[in-house]
């Protein structure tokens, strides 16, 4: 059970958590995606085995833009009407207001938690060929992206080397993050040089293992789509489902 | 025994270049050799590698004239991909080679590629790794490996296509010469399983012995002095004083001193924290303990990594030095100090990151791997460089993995293994000591055979 989301076919999960957002985009009350995000998390609960320490982490920024939501929206609302519930200094806030503010923090917090469930629970390589094999990805932008995956560590440690070789030379951290910023500038310029050498070598020794980009007979490593995918597809329609329909049940 | 590789009156040139790399070459080679292509840098090794599994002409737009023949066949009249399983190829870069995570992914790959059934694709895995003796990194992540674990990992998905002819590129230039000679050994042990045709290129074929049958030169005119002995122009004066220099993981308590114009070469096996101390010393690394002067040059591997102006003559004066001219003749690069330092050669690069280094008041030069890759006359140019300085008053510590380069270049070894200094040792005790050579993955430098051959 706790493996079930780790386990599911990364393509199936790809797809409904897509019709879930798509769905989610129609409704502007503050319940439903109250409603779906609560379900999202108890699904996340129930169904994986993420770190919670992490999730917190990944969701920090996500919460900041959400309260960033609900303030400028109550603060500078265009929609005024309704009933006054609540006032501080000259800032009257009516009812829609709120409403407005709450639905937008709330889509806010689901979707990034939804995008969350996806990350945390997918290994990046299974979900590319799984991808390949159930959505019929082609094979050259399948494995074009699989080997830029395995050149971020390479690249990242090369960063670290330019970074320290201009230290040497007597550059120094800026205080300024602006300027920080327009520093890597000079750091980037050796770095892609570099890439695309890199990049060259490795379509020359993808070529010489005979790939040539046509659809592949068979696969090694088969995902294939069971029970398991049918039975998470059932409760995450229901989570939507149940959502939605918060109005029938939910009573206020 | 019939040809499977055939070069006819071949001329190949780069669309941009006006000169052909490869002019009016002819050779062939039969089943089963084992030839060796030499050459200096740039003249075309790699390209004629290229011409051989069919990457060329195709994929760089290049000018071909006359025929290479690959199994009896116009290499024109093969489709893309066609060739590559009967011709597999090893190139030189161990981190640009790799598409997948692990290892057995990895061979997966290349039997996909080949359209295996799936059913024949795990006893094929399970064979080549048993042939390859890399059964226990069947679930390893390549990019977690060492540099010669990854040089075998690529051999193993050349082997597991079953080729006829395998085509190395430079094969032991990243291992130090202990893994590089297992490795040669490991090779010449699969070429006897599996009677293959071995093509590789290499400029430095000391440590091959006797691996080869036959060798083709490229520009046989351009033959390089051989290296000599140096005479130390070490000065009781102390340079570079290091104590107790530790990391916060890795590096153990490392202290010694060298004197003013003394070349020290820094050995050990593959990750035993040479690169690690370098860094340290020039504190790109936060560590406790004391360096003096705390001023100190460093050239790493990729020279271009420091550049940060637009020309030479800037790039020089960066650091606010004033004798900006004297130190473009002294370092022979009046001709190129107005080019850009991304598009000078190699050896130019590094002589532009040393003008830099002491025209900034660096005394104290520490260069990184600066032979690896290397051709004879590179080679030469480099033992020249730091000859002269040296004299001038330069003191050097170069990590090195080429014995050969380190015998005539070094008045002390340095030896580390595992983090932490073994000792230093006058470099004519280091070459004799063979306990302390194997301890520390190294081999014992031709030059000194040839010398003790002299007076047996």
């Amino acid at each position: 059970m706790k493996h079930a989301l780790h386990k599911m076919n990364p393509s199936v999960k790809f797809l409904l958590i897509t019709i879930c957002m798509f769905t989610m985009a129609f409704f502007f009350d503050p319940w439903t995606p109250f409603v779906f995000w609560i379900g999202i998390l108890v699904l996340q609960l129930l169904f994986s085995r993420i770190d919670w320490k992490k999730w917190l982490l990944f969701m920090l920024p996500f919460f900041v833009t959400a309260f960033g939501y609900f303030w400028t929206t109550l603060v500078f609302a265009e929609d005024q009407s309704g009933p006054v519930i609540w006032s501080i200094w000259n800032v009257h806030v009516t009812e829609t207001q709120l409403n407005h503010a709450l639905s937008l923090s709330f889509r806010v917090l689901a979707f990034s938690s939804l995008s969350l469930l996806f990350a945390l629970t997918t290994n990046p390589t299974t979900f590319i060929m799984s991808l390949m094999q159930q959505l019929k990805l082609s094979p050259k932008i399948a494995y074009g992206v699989m080997v830029g995956y395995q050149f971020l560590p390479v690249l990242k440690d090369e960063f670290m080397h330019i970074g320290q070789a201009q230290r040497l030379r007597g550059i120094t951290q800026e205080k300024n993050a602006f300027q920080r910023l327009l520093g890597t500038r000079r750091v980037l310029i050796p770095m892609l040089a570099g890439a695309v050498r890199k990049a060259e070598r490795a379509a020359f020794s993808m070529e010489a293992r005979g790939f040539t980009g046509e659809r592949r007979s068979s696969y090694f490593q088969v995902i294939k789509v069971g029970k398991i995918d049918t039975a998470l597809a059932v409760v995450f329609l229901l989570v939507l489902v149940l959502s939605c329909t918060n109005r029938l049940w939910l009573d206020f | 025994m019939h040809d499977v590789i055939q070069f006819e009156r071949v001329t190949f040139s780069y669309p941009d270049e006006e000169n052909p790399v490869l002019q009016e070459l002819s050779f062939s080679i039969s089943q089963g050799e084992r030839v060796v292509i030499t050459g200096p840098s740039g003249c075309g090794k790699t390209t004629l590698l290229y011409l051989c599994n069919r990457l060329y002409p195709e994929n760089c737009d290049g000018i071909l004239s006359g025929t290479v023949k690959l199994f009896g066949k116009d290499s024109l009249y093969f489709i893309p991909g066609e060739i590559n399983h009967r011709i597999a190829t090893v190139f030189q870069d161990p981190d640009s080679q790799f598409c997948m995570q692990t290892v057995e992914q990895e061979l997966a790959f290349t039997l996909e590629n080949l359209h295996v059934n799936r059913e024949e694709m795990d006893k094929r895995i399970s064979e080549v790794l048993a042939l390859t003796d890399l059964c226990e990194f069947r679930h390893a992540v390549i990019q977690s490996l060492s540099g010669g674990q990854k040089q075998r990992i690529a051999t193993a998905c050349a082997l597991i296509m079953e080729p006829e002819i395998l085509l190395l590129d430079e094969p032991i230039a990243h291992l130090d010469p202990y893994t590089a000679k297992k490795y040669i050994e490991w090779l010449d042990d699969l070429q006897h399983k599996r009677s293959i045709t071995i093509v590789a290129i290499e400029h430095r074929l000391d440590l091959w012995g006797n691996f080869f049958e036959r060798s083709i030169p490229l520009h046989k005119t351009e033959v390089a002095a051989p290296l000599e002995k140096r005479n130390s122009s070490k000065i009781e004066e102390i340079s570079l004083a290091v104590n107790k220099v530790r990391d916060k993981s890795f590096l153990k308590d490392i202290s010694f001193q060298l004197s003013r114009g003394e070349i020290t070469v820094l050995a050990g096996p593959n990750g035993s924290g040479k690169s690690t101390l370098m860094k340290t010393l020039c504190q790109l690394i936060p560590s406790s303990g004391t360096v003096q002067p705390d001023f100190l040059g460093y050239v790493p591997q990729s020279p271009e990594f420091l550049f940060l102006t637009k020309n030479v003559r800037d790039e020089i004066g960066y650091g606010g030095g004033s004798n900006i001219d004297e130190m473009l003749s002294r370092l022979k690069l009046e001709n190129i100090a107005d080019a850009h330092p991304f598009a000078i050669s190699h050896g130019q690069k590094r002589r532009v990151a040393i003008a830099a280094m002491l025209s900034d008041g660096r005394e104290v030069i520490l260069m990184d791997e600066p032979t690896s890759g290397q051709d004879a006359v590179a080679l030469s140019e480099l033992f020249q460089l730091i000859n002269e300085r040296a004299r001038e008053g330069t003191t050097f510590l170069i990590v090195t993995h080429d014995m050969e380069f380190a015998y005539c270049i070094a008045d002390t070894v340095l030896l580390m293994d595992g983090g932490s200094l073994t000792g230093k040792f006058p470099a004519k005790d280091v070459w004799s000591d063979e306990r302390l050579l194997q301890n520390h993955h190294l081999l014992p430098p031709k030059g000194l055979m040839r010398h003790e051959a002299c007076f047996a």
